[in-house]
């Protein structure tokens, strides 16, 4: 049984269509991630999912039951806020009892999940104080307490960790994870981090534009990303894409970029469907070594732009023939600005109309 | 910095002349007839109570006072229930034409009362509204909605939409969310509305003249301006009466303050 499944959700704003029909499946304890920049439409279908906003079109159901035409309160869901949304005016312990006494859960019910609730998250000694007089991060767990006390059937994040320090912001994701781990629900969760959604998610949606780009496995995503899309905006510093014209000859694809020629041997012909045109090629910065390591890899030339050190590894900016190269190196390389130096690339990522070509390696 | 000195005057200018008229007010209602009427005049009552007595007797200043406060507080219960609800759909709902509505809202407010009379006078002698209190409290309803209206919009619409919203998905009705959520938020925006209604249909005069001509039925300001006889000014009665009138406004301030400064909504949403 599938814990959510979404079926061609299109949503318009007035004249603007937000969302261009969004299909997919999250499986029973899942945890789902939506990413994307912000506009492209993930917020709106989390608040779709949630019965905030209805869809123009599809059709959405929460544990095998469609609910297009359930109000929120009957859909057996909780939602953790951007901005907490906790109740100012009641006490930590009267926010998390709000939506079961709502339900007309029995009073004693109430008061064991409240005790619950407090001792996984850590929150007993908050329980008799008002929202104001948390800080951030505490008003962040209460706002998750108040989802998980009612053990609903789907829970839903809408960028939970976006207003904490980076900080704590990092110790959360590992305790949103444990959490997730312990209560084995599904959980669908929305963010434009990269970080939080490669570490959370069992699958990733990544979404432009109110259309789906790639759904996968988070090594997926970063290995075989779909298409330019997603191949720049997983990863960190972004892929260096060059955007190109190819070739189909004997056996092999040409792609040439400025006064750059590369070949890949190539096989599949049917997979382009043209003999030449448009390309985009990829390379992450982490693919590029100083050093030759195997066969294969190509060798380029360049100078030094800027140098960023990071402490654990260095981002070298690099000039090509007029065009920009980032390499991610180790920072224990004496690099400075001017020098040339050669770099050798062990991967290529090629993408034609918008698609990924998959090739061997050059 | 420097202009502290002329700033901290300018305010002190500004209380003191809009409290002067009530100070001497309070000062000749502690008079006797014989201070009141002295040429020069004189500064400090020797703290008679005379005039207060008589108001309260003589001219039965408490019947009025409860006319008034039957007619206000009406006024205030009935108007605040209508623009309650009124506010927050405008607030919240995407109605068509909204910013006409609220605008209209606005005009009506700026009619001038005489402009009104006569068609509410009208309405009233059919409805056999005259010389009734709910007679007085509707007009006075229909005056004072739209500024309760618009104050209460405004509040409800700086309270966070996500609060609504987690209340919706804790599994409240829409009226369910306004009564355990919405309004215990905007309660600040409820005292300063309901004050301001209060107050004006406490010191409304013209329409109360106008409708209630029978003594039983009069409020203060009515029952004050009566105090006048044909030859007599009694100055001191009408002092008297407009302390005892002023005071209520005074404690219900004074008492809502709290409630109207103190920021339920702060922490709401963080940032």
């Amino acid at each position: 049984m599938a814990g959510l499944e979404l079926q061609h959700i299109e949503k318009t704003f007035g004249r603007t269509r937000v969302l261009h029909g969004v299909s997919f499946e999250v499986g029973d304890g899942e945890f789902i991630v939506l990413l994307g920049p912000s506009g492209c439409g993930k917020s709106t279908l989390l608040r779709i999912i949630a019965g905030l906003e209805t869809q123009t079109r599809g059709s959405i159901s929460i544990g095998g039951q469609c609910v297009d035409d359930v109000p929120p309160p009957d859909r057996d869901i909780a939602m953790v806020f951007q901005h907490y949304a906790l109740y100012p005016h009641l006490t930590v312990r009267e926010n998390l009892a709000f939506g079961l006494t709502m339900r007309r859960e029995p009073k004693p019910v109430i008061e064991a999940r409240i005790a619950e609730t407090a001792a996984l998250l850590e929150i007993h000694d908050l329980l008799d104080r008002k929202p104001k007089e948390l800080s951030g991060g505490q008003q962040q767990r209460v706002a998750m307490g108040r989802a998980i006390v009612r053990k609903p059937k789907l829970f839903l994040f809408d960028e939970p960790l976006s207003n904490l320090d980076a900080r704590l912001r990092a110790s959360m994701r590992v305790e949103l994870k444990k959490l997730h781990r312990r209560l084995g629900a599904t959980m669908v969760y929305v963010t434009h981090d990269q970080t939080e959604a490669m570490t959370l998610g069992h699958t990733i949606v990544v979404m432009n534009r109110g259309r789906i780009q790639q759904i996968g496995r988070p090594e997926q995503i970063y290995h075989e990303p779909a298409n330019p899309f997603v191949a720049g905006f997983i990863g960190n510093p972004p892929m260096n894409l060059f955007e190109g014209s190819f070739r189909l000859e004997q056996r092999e694809l040409e792609f040439r970029v400025g006064d750059f020629t590369f070949r890949f041997p190539f096989q599949s012909r049917d997979l382009i469907g043209a003999d030449s045109g448009t390309a985009t090629l990829g390379v992450r910065p982490e693919d590029v070594t100083l050093e030759p390591q195997g066969s294969g890899h190509v060798a380029i030339t360049g100078t030094i732009d800027l140098v960023e050190n990071l402490g654990n590894d260095s981002i070298v900016h690099l000039m090509v023939k007029g065009q920009s190269l980032t390499v991610r190196t180790s920072p224990g390389l004496r690099l400075h600005a001017g020098e040339s130096i050669t770099t050798y690339v062990k991967n290529f990522h090629l993408f034609i109309n918008e698609k990924r070509i998959p090739l061997p390696s050059p | 910095m420097t202009n502290r000195p002329a700033l901290i005057g300018g305010i002190l200018l500004a209380v003191l002349g809009s409290l002067c008229p009530f100070l001497w007010f309070v000062l000749t209602s502690f008079k006797s007839q014989l201070h009141v009427e002295a040429i020069p005049p004189t500064w400090w009552p020797d703290g008679s109570l005379v005039f207060y007595a008589s108001a309260l007797f003589e001219h039965r200043l408490l019947h009025y006072v409860r006319n008034s406060v039957m007619v206000a507080g009406g006024t205030t219960v009935i108007a605040l229930a209508v623009a309650t609800p009124a506010a927050y759909a405008l607030a919240r709902l995407q109605l068509p034409g909204k910013t006409w509505v609220l605008g209209g809202l606005l005009c009506v407010a700026m009619f001038p009362p005489i402009v009104i009379a006569g068609p509410i006078w009208q309405i009233l002698e059919r409805l056999g509204g005259l010389n009734t209190h709910w007679g007085l409290v509707l007009p006075y309803v229909s005056l004072t909605l739209p500024l309760a209206v618009w104050i209460l919009t405004t509040f409800f619409h700086e309270l966070p939409v996500e609060l609504e919203e987690a209340a919706r998905i804790d599994g409240c009705t829409t009226w369910q969310a306004l009564h355990k959520i919405m309004l215990p938020l905007a309660t600040p925006g409820l005292f300063t509305a309901a004050i301001l209604t209060f107050i004006y249909a406490w010191n409304e005069f013209f329409f109360a003249l106008l409708i209630l001509t029978d003594p039983e039925r009069q409020t203060l300001p009515v029952g004050i301006a009566l105090f006048q006889g044909e030859f007599i000014m009694p100055w001191g009665e009408i002092a008297a009466a407009s302390v005892v009138a002023t005071l209520p406004l005074i404690v219900i301030v004074l008492l809502f303050q709290r409630g109207i400064i103190n920021g339920l909504s702060a922490g709401a949403v963080k940032g």
